[in-house]
């Protein structure tokens, strides 16, 4: 019996154009995930940094400012044991928000395209360029939206210090921990994106068409 | 192996788990297809036709028997052999139409070309020429949202249509469409065997859309349990319909 042919591999050109048009086209889809990672982000960052900024009080803080926030009965509130328990909290419960909102969007965003992939593949499409174009769609939208995210958090941050601890604001945070900062959340928010994306595309891209076809959402 | 049959299957079973219980979707079916002939499976719902169409387009895997088309066993295949045939042998057509919603008419059917490694340039020449043939030309640009219902079909017909393939496959063609559009549809797929030589293998429930068929496989709980040639197919159609037009005929003789 002779061999049967190959399909070609699509090269990844193609990919990112059928990537791009899609998103384009589902320009209200793509721009509420992107929003949705973009909050999260925010949030994330600004949790982040704002707590940056609190631990230092104690020692970036001007002899001036201390004394008016120990006045003020802040000081000893922010440094409080309760409050420092409450700041962990916080962090854990932004984690946890940015983790289950993006990965639930990412989810629903392909969940509700498993027909699409049934019959992309249908049509000749590899499991492999599935999992190409998923990818490339994530990582465009956790890219964009995780970095709005952190600038709008950072920024914010910056607005809420400058509120309680004035133009000292900008020095309490040390560059390296921002920087640290900066780094966690944009790998967070890409890693969590393109994860959230690529799990359900892989799944639906590994079934039968058939099968993908049939998952209605 | 005879080059006429361009698909054997050969006790071809699909078992489902329901829970605990065992569903024999196909229990034992064995089928040659000729080139070039217009094949309708014909059962009511749940007999097993969209099994029976899947296992033949390669789009489910069997769990007895073979299925060898045009001298493939399907089940041999990997899934670089299992998606050019798909791409290149087989051409699709569903109930649901299933374009992609985010493409044009025209990028539709360009998307198989462009799996099969054609260029841009030549997959929109040959996608236009397509859509023209199914009366489509001017509605190249437009989305599947924006068509209807048997536009979409015929879109869907197009883009089956895209690399050549020898067989055409429907399940269920016309199942969301009324019967005047429904047998556009039909005469469609039936202009494809004619003038193209494509062997057309479309599953229905409905008798209605039998009549550009040259084969009747009857599916029941799994099993086929006849097959009608054409002329046979003739006298069996006593609907309505056709009574008027045979009064007509011999009240004009
Ligand atoms: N994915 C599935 N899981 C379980 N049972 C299924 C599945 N697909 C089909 N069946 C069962 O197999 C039988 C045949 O189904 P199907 O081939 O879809 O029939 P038809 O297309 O003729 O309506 C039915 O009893 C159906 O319930
Ligand atoms: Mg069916």
């Amino acid at each position: 019996m002779r061999e049967m042919e190959q399909i070609i591999i699509l090269p990844y050109r193609k990919v990112l154009q059928i990537a791009w048009q899609g998103m384009r086209i589902r320009l209200l889809k793509t721009f509420l995930v992107t929003s949705c990672i973009a909050l999260a982000l925010a949030f994330l960052t600004f949790i982040m940094c704002s707590n940056g900024m609190v631990e230092q009080l104690g020692e970036r803080a001007s002899e001036q400012l201390q004394q008016r926030l120990a006045r003020e009965g802040l000081l000893e509130q922010l440094l409080s044991t309760e409050q420092r328990s409450q700041t962990a909290w916080m962090l854990g419960i932004a984690l946890m928000i940015s983790f289950a909102g993006i990965v639930n969007a990412m989810l629903i965003s392909v969940t509700e395209r498993f027909r699409e992939i049934g019959t992309m593949k249908c049509l000749g499409g590899l499991d492999s360029f599935i999992v190409k174009l998923y990818l490339a769609e994530s990582l465009f939208q956790g890219t964009v939206g995780t970095t709005i995210g952190i600038v709008v958090g950072v920024v914010l941050a910056y607005v809420e210090g400058l509120n309680r601890f004035g133009s000292e604001a900008f020095q309490l945070l040390p560059i390296v921990t921002l920087v640290q900062i900066l780094v966690i959340s944009f790998v967070a928010g890409v890693v969590l994106t393109v994860l959230g994306a690529l799990y359900p595309a892989w799944s639906a891209a590994k079934m039968e068409p058939v099968d993908a076809m049939r998952s209605e959402v | 192996m005879a080059s006429d049959h361009i698909i054997s299957a050969r006790d071809v079973k699909r078992r489902y788990m329901m829970g605990e219980e065992v569903v024999w979707a196909l229990a034992g079916v064995d089928l040659d297809v000729h080139r070039g002939e217009y094949l309708s499976i014909m059962g009511p719902s749940g007999s097993g036709k969209s099994t029976l169409f899947n296992m033949i387009g390669g789009l489910d895997r069997p769990t007895e028997g073979t299925v060898i088309m045009d001298g493939h066993d399907v089940r041999k295949m990997d899934l670089r052999q299992i998606a050019y045939l798909r791409c290149h042998k087989v051409g699709f057509i569903f109930q649901t139409f299933n374009l992609i919603q985010v493409m044009t008419a025209e990028q539709n059917v360009m998307l198989p070309m462009t799996f099969a490694g054609v260029s841009d340039e030549e997959a929109s020449r040959r996608a236009r020429e397509i859509l023209e043939r199914v009366g489509l030309g001017k509605r190249y640009d437009h989305r599947p949202g924006q068509l209807s219902g048997g536009q979409q079909q015929r879109v869907a017909i197009a883009r089956s249509m895209a690399n050549d393939p020898d067989i055409i496959l429907a399940d269920e063609p016309t199942g969301n469409l009324d019967l005047k559009t429904g047998e556009e549809i039909i005469n469609m797929l039936a202009m494809f065997r004619d003038e193209f030589g494509k062997t057309i293998i479309s599953a229905t429930h409905d008798h209605k859309m039998l009549a550009a068929s040259d084969r009747v496989v009857y599916l029941v709980d799994g099993k086929i349990t006849e097959i009608k040639q054409r002329h046979e197919l003739k006298i069996e159609q006593g609907g309505i319909a056709d009574k008027k037009a045979e009064t007509k005929l011999s009240g004009r003789q």
